[in-house]
Parts: structure tokens; sequence; C-alpha cells
């Protein structure tokens, strides 16, 4: 018996051919079923995300190819050519504890992987299909992953602008819970960068476009006010981060905006993030002694920064799955 | 005996301070500055109870003891303020400046050792001097803070957001707070130091009574404009950090 995992994800499959293979949360417990009724199939486990699909199982040499049983399963009929990683033994337990750690993830480091492999194991378990030594092996990952989490640096440092921007805006007000956030201009990254501080607790939301009709959508999809273009200015008097990303060809955020409410503000402070090029803040602004602004570049070096630091603790991780994989022998992995 | 005592406290400051910088990365999850500056706390009050003892009253008859007050006052207010604020960074920043007020006390000459016990003592004059050094220990770690929320703001203002300087930093709102908070509880101390101060020699009118005024007059039209008009915090901070030097200055001339 021996272990194998056969995997595709965003390195080696493009979306189309990733969207065949995934699979809903209803389908798994059905999927990971058939896999362990095959002849020569003795424990398995599926796990389907947006950016991976993997068959982690136990098998003896009767067992076929396993590539073939899941291209048949997903009546996929085409290329196969680098589509599929195989790894077996040792090298499948090592595939495993890296992407519960969020090594093999698109973005390095993330943590959301965890929660998905831990999933994954659940609804194996449930459905009888793991045994001593995927249970064995799970549970080790689990072990590593924590350990990489929390004795290495891998998930420091946001590795995105809304990220970035998030972590600025942590700086400046600590918790962001109860903060207010006037996204300029209704657009993709503004979306996303007023959702991300959102999910850290920022409160009310005012969205303010020059097409009213997109700032009431953007608006509602986040549960904030729309402000038409004309009177965004004096909503800055209640507001702690201002996001901007219009199309406009100009400053549409100028110095004299800020003075005309600084006094009504009580000089508080204000995030100022400007995802626009061309830019849409003034760089004037950030001049005042309470403003605190922040451009594209800034933001995408933070990023960039912080995905060097990661990679940086690739070795650190390694060395922590080895040791786990090694201090105690686990079945399977002969 | 007293001079042992400094010299622990001070190589407590000195370690903490050391360590705290070294680990400041944890910052907000330890306790680590709480605990050094307890052990500085508890060998600096242990050095004024052998002083006070020896001199039958408060110990503030040199500039070794009203250096060493202060730095006792500091520590006070920090242990009490900087972890409700969880700001044990903010102990990192203070042990140092402890340090050097310390270090006053030690050098040659700033203490007086041939003690004599007080006879008959003004308990008017023994109120207002250790309430006014209490008062300047909260003022002083106000300034402190002052001192993190320049660093921090202006690092945040040209863009400089990684290195050590960053490194376990609380946030420019928390830093604000810890300002005018610590500030203000100063301020109200050393309000009761002015108006004992008033009671010491029947209220005569002194050059020394009357800066007390002027700073405490200082104080409040800085922390009143921050509270009812509002004030950019880098001009709350610089103010409280010249303030705190200037009184410092003059009262150290007088």
């Amino acid at each position: 018996m021996k272990l194998v995992c056969l995997g595709l994800n965003h390195e080696t499959a493009p979306v189309e051919v990733r969207e065949k293979f995934a699979l809903s949360e209803n389908k798994v417990p059905e999927e990971v079923r058939a896999l362990t009724e095959c002849r020569g199939v003795h424990e398995s486990v599926v796990l389907s995300t947006c950016n991976r699909t993997e068959y982690y199982a136990v098998v003896d040499s009767e067992a076929g190819h396993l590539d073939d049983w899941v291209c048949r399963a997903r009546e996929f009929t085409g290329d196969r050519e680098g589509l599929f990683y195989h790894h077996d033994s040792m090298s499948a337990a090592q595939h495993l504890c890296r992407v519960a750690s969020g090594m093999n993830s698109m973005v390095l480091g993330e943590t959301e992987i965890f929660g998905q492999v831990k999933k994954a194991y659940a609804v194996a378990l449930e459905n009888k299909s793991t045994g001593g030594v995927l249970n064995k092996l799970f549970q080790r990952s689990f072990t590593v992953g924590k350990r990489v989490r929390n004795q290495t640096s891998i998930q420091e440092g946001a590795t995105s602008v809304a990220g970035a921007s998030v972590e600025l805006a942590e700086q400046v007000f600590g918790q962001l819970k109860g903060s207010s956030v006037m996204v300029v201009g209704a657009g993709e990254m503004s979306r996303q960068t007023a959702q991300a501080l959102q999910s850290r607790g920022a409160t009310s939301v005012f969205v303010t476009n020059r097409s009213f009709d997109k700032a009431l959508d953007l608006a509602e999809a986040m549960g904030g006010e729309a402000i038409h273009f004309d009177d965004w200015e004096p909503t800055m008097e209640h507001i702690d981060v201002l996001i901007s990303s219009t199309g406009a060809p100009h400053f549409v955020v100028k110095p004299q905006h800020v003075e005309a409410v600084r006094r009504k503000r009580k000089f508080r402070p204000l995030i100022m993030v400007d995802i626009a090029v061309p830019r849409d803040i003034d760089p004037a602004v950030g001049e005042i002694e309470e403003v605190y602004l922040y451009d594209i570049d800034t933001l995408q070096n933070m990023a960039d920064r912080a995905r060097e630091q990661r990679v940086k603790q690739l070795e650190a991780c390694e060395d922590i799955i080895n040791e786990e994989l090694t201090k105690a022998a686990l079945p399977g992995l002969e | 005996m007293e001079t042992a005592y400094l010299i622990v406290a001070t190589v407590l400051a000195l370690a903490g301070a050391a360590h705290g910088w070294c680990v400041r990365h944890d910052d907000g999850k330890s306790r680590r500055a709480f605990w050094w500056m307890l052990g500085v706390f508890i060998a600096q009050s242990l050095f004024l109870g052998v002083r006070g003892e020896l001199r039958g009253k408060c110990p503030l008859g040199d500039l070794g003891e009203i250096s060493l007050f202060l730095a006792w006052s500091l520590t006070l207010f920090y242990l009490v303020t900087g972890t409700t604020y969880r700001l044990s960074l903010l102990g990192v920043y203070t042990a140092p400046f402890v340090v050097i007020l310390q270090i006053v006390t030690l050098v040659p000459g700033s203490l007086d050792y041939d003690l004599v016990q007080a006879e008959d003592v003004d308990y008017w004059r023994e109120m207002h001097a250790p309430i006014s050094v209490l008062s300047y220990g909260a003022l002083a770690l106000a300034a402190v803070a002052g001192v993190m929320f320049l660093i921090l703001n202006q690092r945040l203002k040209k863009q400089k957001l990684s290195g050590s300087l960053m490194m376990g930093m609380p946030s420019v709102r928390r830093l604000l707070q810890a300002m005018a908070r610590i500030a203000t509880v100063g301020w109200i101390v050393l309000t009761i130091g002015v108006l004992t101060g008033f009671k010491v020699d029947e209220g005569a009118i002194n050059i020394h009574f009357l800066v007390a005024t002027v700073i405490w007059v200082l104080y409040a039209v800085l922390l009143g404009t921050y509270f009812v008009r509002g004030l950019p915090g880098r001009q709350l901070a610089w103010g409280l950090l010249l303030l705190f030097v200037v009184s410092l200055l003059v009262f150290g001339k007088l």
C-alpha cells in the first residue's frame, strides 16, 4: 500500500480547465465515496478549492491510474500533458504539508487553505473513507500548518493593494471597528479596498461617483450610502479613510477640500488612499498635518516587499515540514 | 545601602530597555516591559524609603533625590497607564529616560550623604514637593508618548513603513489618546501641587510659585485647545515635549 497524491492547480491548469475539475461542496462526499469504492483504493480525501483540486489516496498495486479515473469521472477528454502533478509516499506527504501551510497557494502564506484542508479531511472522515494512513498524515499536516503559522512569518504583511491599505489604516487607527470610509469612484479596486476595510470592522461606507447609478449599485452592495458627486466634500467631516479611484485626468481631491473641514474634524487623523492612475489626490494634500496620503506605488511596494519577505520564509517552513514528517514514522510513506 | 538599590534600579532599567527593544515585535502580546519596570520601581522605592528615613521627611532635598523621585514618578505612571493602554512599548521608550535620570542621581556630588534628621516639618511643603514631582512624572510620560508619536508620524508621513522603529509601535490613535489622557492626569496632579504650593510660606509670591503657575496655565491652554477646538497630533506632541523640557530646565535652574 502506498500514499499517492494527484492534483491540478493554478500553476498547472488554466481556469477553464480548473473549473471542469472543481467540485461543489455537496459533490465532494459523493466523489470521496466513489473513489474509495474503486478496486485497490483503501482510503481517500478530496480537496477542492477555487485554485486546486487534489486527490489523496492510499492505494495498492491493483489500483489503476488515478488520473484515468479522475478524467473519466469529470468527463474530461482534453490534453492531459502537464495538467496533473503526481506525488507518492514522502513526496505526497510533503506536498500536503505545503498545501496546508499556504506554501503552495497563489498568495503565498494565505491562511484560508488551512481551513479548507481541514474541511476536506472532515468530509472524508464523515464518509468513512479515511484510515490509519490518511488520519495520521492529515493530523500531522495540521500540526505543520499551525507551527508554520506560529513560528515563521510567512503569513505576515499584506500582499495585495487592498490588504496594504488595511495595514496602513490599522497602523493609524488601531482597530478599524466603527471607522467610516468614503469611496470616490465606484471602480473594482475601490470596491476591493473598501470591502477589505469593512471586513476588519469599518462600519459606515459612503460612495460617490460621477455616475450616481454606479455609486448607488456599489453602496447597495456594501450596505453603504451613495452620495452625489457634487456633495462629497462635506462628507469628509465624518470619515476616517478616503479611497479614491476615479478615471479623472486631473486631481479630484485638493488641499482646499481638506482645509475646509479640518476644524470641523477637530484635526482627527485621515488616511487617503489614491489607487488611481493618473492620481486623483493632489500630493499637496499629504502635507496637511493629520493627513496620511498613500498612492498606488506605495501600496504596491508594500505588497511586493511582503511577498519577498514571505518567500524568504520558505526555507524555515521546509525545515518544519521535514522535522514533523521524520520525527515519528508515518504509515504509508515507506 | 541606598546606592546599591540605585544601581539595581539602573541596571534593571537598562536591561529592560535592551530586552524590550529586542522583543518589541511581540508588543501587545507580552507584558515583558511591565515586569522590568516593576523591578525598577521596587528598587527606586527602596532607595527613596531609605533616604526618607534618613531625612525624616520627603526625600527631595538635593538634585539626586529630585531626579530619582522624578524617575520613580515616571515609572509609577507608566505602570499605571502604560499597561491600561496596552502600550508596553512605552516602557521601552520610558526606560532610557529613567536610566538618564538615575545616572544624574549616581553622579558624584548630586546626593548629599551627610543627612541630618529633620526636627520640624512644614506639612504643606511636604505635600507640595512630592505631589509636584509626581505630576512631572506623568507629564514626562506624556512627553515620552509624544516622542513615540513624532517618530511614528514622521515615518507614516514619509512612507517609511518598514524598519525597526516601526516594530511593535501602537497606532496613531492610541498614542494620541495616551498623550492627552496621561497629560491630563499630570495636569490635575500639578493643580493640586500648585494649590498646596500656595499654602507654603503663607502664600507668599516667589519666582518658583510664579513659574509653576505659568507652566500650569500653558499645560491648561494646550490640553484645553486639544479637547475643545482640536489640534493636530504633531502639535500636541511637540507642545507636551517642549513644555516638559522647558519646565525641567527652568526648575533645574531654580
